[in-house]
């Protein structure tokens, strides 16, 4: 298991490194240019740069998937009726979302307030309801890190790329044991925050 | 060994670019992809992609020739069963598909498509599984350990598009192997050598043979 | 300078700017759902820059064709495995010091997780088969072209993806000397020599002759130019396909090594 960071050295964008040049940020924010500087248009809203400020929102909307998928996975162990080889899926997926939510919180600074606990419902009626459901789950999760991981510092990308590739892998494990093709498109489509938000209330979880 | 140019640079254009661009020959014998790529000076297409990521690009090209190229010959081979021969024909054209995407991005600035000697791990289900399983995972993690490298945001975006493609295939082939699909809560990064020395390892990049030569013939004529 | 500082002065740009910024975007700016985390969502990702086509199955792989070099000398057998019967020995290299290649017709294991490969054999008679160990062989090749040679017409044309892209009138063995009749492929290129009987260019294949078979080489097969055009087409040869030098410097620029080679 991976040491974690849970702090990134603190930047505005990969090249302010001085407090000149922040300084200099401060005079173009409204769109200036400042002789050879970086234009700040509106189309280029420090909100595009990577910061730890922006950071810090993504990783709490990702923590925020990570809870919901932790609590289907621990749901689904209870009373999903699970056997064989889609016990052994959930058994060990729920542990690495576990893990997730874990690393999160801890870059995070702890714990965050606002836990969403969902009630899965018809989604954990039954076996094929948890599959159906499942796929889902680990197809908004590669999503959801591919929308934000550009948003993100270098060394907060680096450690979100260590999870997606995991939920990937968990996409493709559960399709691979319903018998499906396990992986259908060339590239995986990125989901922007409002489609993650969207995609979860489909479930009945609301992470506004 | 690193993953020497001379491997990978079969019909002589990227030496003719070097030299082109004023490298010393020196440099390029005992170069690595990057540094040669990198000192090459003219953009790729019409978007100019930033010479660090021609480098990364073409790093990725080279492992994305690897799989299409294992894949493709699997295919044709027509030696595989079952969901392994599947697995050869579906992930094959998605590799391919990615090989297109490369090329077109970089132009002229591409990378040559090496010589491949499998060794029969295209020609057998259990080889064949095995080095698929060790190809996607080396995938995973080398685009892992390029993309916070990247300049620019585009690039990145489609590194992680792939990425994660890569990832799914890697679950494919370890379930069909028999072997955990999803080992860790974290995968791991690998850098640009230790990819190389891996591949490298392998064998699997040969030069090209030549068929050719000087000599009068001595056929029944 | 200490790094929170920086963090905090950091934070505090961002923070400024994106009072500006929402103050100038929110004029028109369309209402979205509501977020809990303070401020605009957050940046949607950019346009990739890789372009990636529809995955697609190998095109029709009927006019492909693969070849490979051997690595080592190697023993082809009747069966695969390493005790079945010898078939011929192959040398690594050939009469003309390249290496030596076959086309691959099939694959088994061995029952000790070895691939065998059954190919035919640059041997007498022409088209004997036999089993090689993978290992003896290199980087498979693949090649979308495929020379037949018309022994009846006295044509040759090459195909490329099944389509014909050159043409030409040959030369071909007398009766008593008859270019043999099978599936071979083209096996070396050799150029940069001074003799006109060959022409300017000339290719060797897997063909031997069946009569010649004290040849200085072997009595291997060729496809070479000519200093007699006046005999081009008919049957005047020793054995090898012969072309007017025009046609053979066209052939040399479309047929790469590896082609296989129909003569019916």
């Amino acid at each position: 298991m991976p040491a974690v960071r849970p702090t990134v050295p603190p930047r505005i964008d990969e090249t302010a490194t001085t407090r000149t040049q922040l300084l200099q940020r401060a005079t173009v924010c409204g769109g200036a240019v400042v002789g050879g500087g970086i234009v700040w248009g509106l189309s280029q809203l420090s909100f595009a740069a990577p910061s730890d400020e922006q950071d810090a929102r993504v990783f709490k909307l990702v923590l925020a998937l990570e809870h919901v998928k932790a609590a289907f996975y621990e749901q689904a162990l209870a009373r999903a009726g699970l056997n064989g080889e889609l016990r052994d899926f959930a058994r060990t997926v729920a542990q690495h979302e576990k893990s997730h939510v874990a690393f999160l919180e801890q870059a995070l600074g702890g714990a965050t307030e606002s836990t969403p606990r969902p009630d899965f419902g018809d989604a954990l009626k039954d076996v094929d309801a948890f599959s159906a459901a499942a796929v889902k789950l680990e197809d908004l999760a590669v999503a959801t890190y591919n929308g934000q991981a550009v948003n993100l510092t270098t060394a907060s990308l680096t450690a979100a790329a260590r999870v997606v590739s995991v939920e990937a892998r968990h996409a493709a494990w559960i399709r691979s044991i319903l018998g499906e093709v396990p992986a259908t498109e060339p590239t995986d489509a990125p989901a922007s925050e409002d489609e993650t938000r969207a995609r979860l209330r489909d479930f009945g979880v609301d992470v506004g | 060994m690193e993953l020497l140019l001379d491997d990978l640079d079969t019909r002589g254009a990227l030496r003719e670019a070097a030299e082109k661009a004023g490298i010393s020959r020196a440099v390029f014998l005992g170069g690595t992809i990057a540094s040669v790529v990198a000192a090459l000076s003219a953009p790729a297409a019409a978007e100019a992609v930033s010479r660090n990521d021609i480098a990364v690009l073409n790093f990725a090209l080279v492992l994305e020739y690897l799989q299409s190229s294992f894949y493709t010959e699997a295919d044709r081979s027509a030696a595989l069963h079952g969901k392994a021969a599947a697995a050869a024909r579906r992930v094959g054209a998605v590799e391919r598909a990615h090989v297109k995407a490369f090329e077109a991005l970089l132009g002229r600035q591409a990378i040559k498509r090496p010589a491949f000697n499998f060794a029969g791990t295209t020609e057998s289900d259990r080889p064949f599984l095995k080095t698929a399983v060790a190809f996607e995972d080396l995938a995973v993690a080398a685009y892992k350990g390029q993309a916070p490298r990247l300049r620019s945001k585009q690039v990145l975006a489609s590194a992680l598009a792939i990425h994660s493609v890569e990832a799914r295939h890697a679950a494919w082939m370890r379930y069909l192997f028999h072997v955990q699909p999803a080992v860790s809560a974290f995968d791991d990064a690998a850098s640009k050598p230790k990819i190389e020395r891996v591949v490298a390892g392998t064998h699997f990049i040969v030069a090209r043979p030549r068929m050719e030569a000087r000599r009068r013939p001595r056929l029944t004529g | 300078m200490s790094r929170r500082i920086v963090a905090a002065l950091g934070a505090a740009v961002v923070a400024a700017c994106a009072v500006v910024a929402i103050g100038k975007v929110a004029v028109g700016a369309p209402a979205g759902p509501t977020s809990s985390l303070r401020g605009a969502p957050l940046p949607r990702a950019p346009r990739p820059a890789l372009s990636v086509p529809s995955p697609r199955d190998l095109a029709d792989s009927r006019h492909v064709s693969v070849w490979t070099i051997l690595v080592r000398p190697t023993t082809a057998r009747a069966r695969p495995d390493a005790d079945a019967r010898p078939v011929a020995r192959l040398a690594r290299r050939t009469p003309e010091g390249t290496p030596n290649s076959l086309v691959p017709l099939g694959r088994a294991g061995d029952g000790h997780g070895h691939v065998w490969v059954r190919a035919r054999l640059p041997v007498l008679p022409n088209g004997t088969t036999g089993w090689v160990p993978r290992r003896a062989l290199g980087a498979y090749q693949a090649v979308r072209t495929h020379l037949v040679v018309d022994l009846e017409r006295l044509t040759a044309t090459l195909l490329r993806d099944g389509r014909p892209v050159l043409r030409a009138k040959v030369g071909v063995g007398q009766p008593r000397w008859p270019t043999p009749r099978g599936e071979f492929h083209i096996r070396n290129r050799l150029t940069g020599y001074r003799d006109p009987f060959y022409g300017p260019l000339a290719f060797g294949t897997s063909a031997r002759s069946a009569k010649l078979t004290d040849w200085p080489g072997g009595g291997f097969v060729g496809i070479h130019g000519t200093d007699r055009p006046d005999l081009v087409p008919g049957r005047v040869s020793h054995g090898c396909i012969r072309m007017r030098n025009d046609d053979v410097l066209r052939l040399g620029r479309l047929m790469p090594v590896g082609t296989p080679l129909t003569i019916r």
